[in-house]
């Protein structure tokens, strides 16, 4: 069963192992790479346990990897938010 | 302890144990492995003297000792061990900026951490993204900093959940800052559906004498000098979020209270145990049991045989309870061995964790939870006597 289903605006974006996360319970950190998500995948596994979250985001934000539409908005809700 | 006339009283010392078990992997354990245990560990640490209390994070721990000084450990990729770095660190060393500050009080967020001194001060250090610091930007930090906006609040505690932090200072008065999504940060304002990062007044709970509060994962909750609990943020057992503080209704009077991502646990005047939601062994009886019902539905925990419960704590996904007997009980998620039992099974109803014999020298146990692991601080009295050390019976 999926621990949690989150936005992908709530996910962080980790540059050193380029991949979208979310805190898992255990410690470590539940991830999916934009390549999974330019696959449609929605499950972010935890590579230290058994639990896995559903990632709910548009497929289309991420269809073309190389255009500006590849990060989703959330990527810049911290700096919009300080405004 | 009596004194007896003509003699000289004898000077009394503590012994401590500090036991850790659960995930380890990066060094929150302070066993210098860096792994899983799922026996409880006793560790040797020597840099430890004397702890007053722990704050145990995502994956990290924050140690403060009689003295006021203030030790951290664990992942330290955000700043969060405010050691000046963003290294990891598997045993416990020293937060030398703080060195001229007496801290009473501190917590652990998933990332981030906050101390409040003596005179009043809140510093915090970790990850800012989401404004959790309160110090006005999203910028994280590896060394602590005072938080301006309280430097003439006098800061009385301060409870750290995932991305967002709580502050209780004189004159009652409850903050929130950091990320208010689920409605954790208790301000009922349209800020709430963005991110805080200066401190903002917790609405409607001007007129309650607020005499604790917790904050985990992206629950927020506190507790009144009545013994009435309030909560808000994400909403238990699938209920949907609170924005603003909603008391719970109920006859029993809380004394405790330590929150988890998806359960929260209360510890009534009475040494009894309740709690609201489940831990994740129990997530598929909430369909069953919470079918259109708004309000969180209040359980006993039972399995304590009737002996009362004197300190309770929550892990992410587990619990824990330390009983009048000075046992240790824990239960919930165990798939990094965080229940100490020696295995990774999950436990539907308390189970004893064996931390060696309790005897009569047993002064207080402590426990505490992070995400997914587990310590016990346990202090024994000994009597110091003609040069010789013997046990207080």
């Amino acid at each position: 069963m999926s621990y949690d289903d989150v936005e992908i605006e709530d996910m962080e974006w980790n540059e050193e192992i380029q991949a979208y996360t979310y805190p898992c319970p255990c410690g470590d950190l539940f991830q999916i790479t934009k390549e999974d998500l330019r696959l449609g995948e929605e499950i972010a596994n935890c590579p230290s346990c058994s639990l896995y979250i559903t990632v709910i985001y548009n497929m289309e934000d991420f269809q073309n990897d190389t255009k500006k539409n590849n990060q989703p908005k959330s990527s810049q809700a911290v700096a919009v938010a300080v405004a | 302890m009596a004194e007896h006339g003509g003699t000289p009283a004898p000077a009394d010392e503590e012994e401590e144990q500090v036991w850790s078990w659960g995930a380890g992997t990066d060094g929150q354990l302070g066993t210098s492995k860096l792994q899983d245990e799922h026996l409880p560990q006793l560790l040797s640490l020597t840099s430890l003297p004397s702890v007053s209390m722990l704050a145990c994070g995502g994956a990290h721990v924050i140690a403060l000792t009689s003295g006021g000084k203030v030790l951290t450990w664990g992942r330290g990729n955000s700043g969060q061990l405010g050691h000046g770095d963003i290294l990891d660190s598997s045993l416990p060393k020293p937060v030398s900026f703080l060195d001229d500050y007496v801290v009473t009080q501190a917590s652990a967020g998933w990332s981030h951490s906050a101390f409040v001194s003596d005179s009043g001060c809140l510093f915090t250090c970790g990850n800012g993204s989401f404004g959790q610091l309160g110090h006005g930007d999203n910028t994280s930090l590896s060394t602590p900093a005072k938080v301006s906006y309280f430097v003439d609040k006098c800061v009385k505690m301060v409870a750290c959940g995932m991305r967002h932090s709580l502050v209780l200072s004189a004159g009652n008065q409850v903050c929130g800052f950091g990320s208010g999504k689920r409605g954790q940060l208790g301000v009922s304002s349209e800020r709430t559906k963005s991110l805080v990062n200066l401190p903002c007044v917790v609405s409607g709970l001007e007129d309650v004498e607020v005499v604790c509060i917790a904050a985990n994962g992206d629950h927020s909750a506190a507790i009144s000098a009545s013994g009435q609990m309030f909560s808000w943020g994400r909403g238990f057992c699938g209920s949907s979020d609170v924005q603003t503080p909603q008391c719970l209704q109920s006859s029993l009077s809380f004394r405790e209270l330590a929150l988890g991502w998806n359960h929260a646990l209360l510890l009534t005047v009475d040494g009894e145990v309740f709690k609201l939601g489940n831990t994740l062994n129990k997530q598929s009886e909430k369909q069953s049991l919470q079918v259109d019902s708004s309000e969180p539905l209040l359980e006993k925990v039972s399995g304590f045989d009737g002996v009362k419960v004197l300190q309770i704590a929550a892990g992410a996904e587990h619990s824990a309870a330390v009983t009048e007997s000075g046992e240790v009980q824990t239960w919930g998620w165990g798939e990094h061995g965080q229940l100490g039992l020696g295995n990774t099974n999950d436990q539907n109803n308390p189970q004893l964790v064996s931390l060696g014999s309790i005897d009569q020298r047993t002064k207080d146990t402590k426990v505490y939870c992070g995400s997914g692991f587990t310590y016990v601080v346990r202090r024994y009295n000994i009597h110091h006597r003609n040069g010789c050390i013997i046990s207080n019976v």
